[in-house]
């Protein structure tokens, strides 16, 4: 099998400012009292071999690192020690709407959001009614994104990050949105995806879903893999030590 | 060396940013993108009205003189005060999706060089009308003007990326712009400057490119071979060590932001 994301023995270190001194100013006042920050080991000694057309579910408790983990793929952070690997393109669905300019009108921020993850100007343009109505925007997509509802705008924000047609799609807990309508609509175009045989690596509290959608499981523990494999059986272990 | 690929590949994120710009700055005004020529054009008639009636200067053509030289200033100083905080102030992008971090202050610093160019159509008709003759010598321009825009955009990936660290920088820059603009020859000329400090002005890397620009357009002449050479060397060092830096400090933005 291919490799789509490889991670070797990965360590991520956050800082945990007591009172952040941003300034010149506060730098130089503080400059010799140190332990102004705690270190935190968010992620430690992850290694973990993600195969191609797999759909990857990432569990664990909040603060477990799971959404660090999703950031690291994404080369949004970047690791302390350890190394991130990345075969195809990505798109991630961090959170809906980044990059979405509210003076603009929906069809320029599909331009610019569009152009973000590297999609050409006569892809967006021949992609472009699909958005529409998957966003299903028909009537509003000329008008400025600031009198969009917030649904209006998680739906466009969905339908641009998902036409990317990307190898790699990462996915964080993004899927709670609009009403069940399009939340359906939502998990039928992932489940598309699977088909396609893209990979797919979500983060999700909710385990009915990763259970539907995954085939294997990462369970994360204080920032550490408790457990993985089979989608089953980690999500079994997992239920277990919640009691 | 991959980075610059990156930052290809993203040439349409790129493109929309800096069409963003340019429409964002005159979006809901009744003149819209004619803005860009009426701004230059309204500084060139105060300047004229002021240096001809009220304060006058013994240059000749006085106007035109500190015109050409206020141009290329003004690219470098608002692509200064504008990049320095194109980091910080698109943190949403930053902290959510992965692009070449390059490509914000990249998109400041072409917006600006697109309005310094466009306003060459009120420069140029300025020029006819002081009766200032142009010459072959203006074919310069668009040498002198690369150079610039290296210079520009690797000061501006430093200051940018530092901001996210130190944002005073942010104020910082702002007086530091002021008094740079009074150590370069833009309101006097040169050979005013006492040879004691004549030296310090050309440490200065914007004096060369001030001395170029008004050598082409106001006294149509060849441009200095050793201006050029060193703002050749000015625009190469500032956009690789800009590069350098950048790539360093970028890796934490997420972050700090």
């Amino acid at each position: 099998m291919e490799k789509a994301i490889e991670i070797a023995g990965l360590w991520k270190k956050f800082r945990l400012y007591r009172d952040k001194a941003v300034t010149l100013k506060e730098r130089l006042l503080f400059f010799k009292s140190r332990h102004r920050w705690e270190d935190f080991w968010a992620l430690q000694d992850i290694s973990l071999v993600i195969e191609k057309g797999l759909t990857v579910g990432l569990i664990g408790r909040n603060g477990s690192g799971k959404s660090t983990l999703l950031k690291l793929m994404s080369r949004i952070l970047y690791p302390n020690r350890g190394t991130v690997t990345v075969n195809g393109r990505i798109s991630s669905l961090l959170e809906l709407g980044a990059g979405i300019h509210p003076d603009f009108t929906g069809r320029e921020n599909i331009y610019l959001n569009a152009s973000i993850f590297q999609m050409g100007r006569r892809e967006v343009e021949q992609k472009m009614q699909d958005i529409i109505d998957f966003a299903e925007l028909a009537d509003f997509i000329d008008s400025p994104v600031r009198n969009y509802s917030t649904g209006m705008f998680m739906r466009l924000g969905f339908a641009v990050a998902t036409s990317v047609d990307p190898e790699i799609l990462l996915v964080d807990e993004v899927l709670a949105v609009g009403d069940t309508a399009f939340q359906k609509k939502c998990l039928d175009r992932m489940t598309e995806f699977k088909k396609r045989g893209k990979t797919i690596i979500i983060v999700s509290h909710s385990l009915e879903q990763v259970e539907k959608m995954c085939d294997t499981a990462v369970w994360l523990n204080q920032g550490r893999i408790q457990s993985m494999g089979e989608a089953g059986k980690v999500i079994g272990e997992y239920r277990k030590s919640l009691g | 060396m991959q980075r610059l690929l990156e930052i290809y590949q993203h040439r349409e994120m790129l493109i929309n940013l800096v069409a963003k710009e340019l429409r964002a700055r005159y979006k809901g005004s009744f003149f819209g993108f004619m803005w860009t020529f009426f701004n230059p054009l309204f500084m060139l008639i105060i300047y004229t009205v002021v240096f001809s009636y009220f304060m006058r200067i013994q240059v000749e053509n006085y106007s035109m003189f500190l015109f050409v030289a206020l141009l290329p200033w003004n690219f470098f100083q608002t692509s200064m005060t504008m990049g320095v905080s194109s980091i910080v102030t698109n943190s949403n992008l930053v902290k959510k999706i992965y692009f070449p971090r390059e490509v914000l202050p990249l998109s400041v610093v072409l917006s600006n060089l697109v309005n310094y160019v466009l306003s060459l159509a009120v420069l140029l008709p300025a020029l006819l009308f002081f009766k200032i003759e142009l010459s072959f010598n203006i074919l310069w321009f668009p040498l002198v003007l690369f150079f610039q825009f290296l210079f520009v955009y690797g000061i501006v990936l430093i200051v940018s990326a530092l901001n996210v660290y130190f944002r005073d920088l942010e104020h910082i820059t702002g007086i530091v712009m002021m008094a740079w603009f009074f150590l370069t020859p833009v309101l006097y000329p040169l050979k005013m400057v006492p040879a004691k400090v004549s030296g310090l002005i050309y440490l200065n890397p914007m004096t060369p490119f001030v001395e170029l620009y008004r050598n082409i357009f106001f006294y149509g002449k060849q441009p200095g071979l050793i201006d050029l050479k060193i703002v050749l060397l000015v625009g190469f060092l500032f956009f690789f060590v800009g590069e350098i830096v950048f790539a360093r400090l970028q890796r934490d933005f997420a972050e700090e932001i």
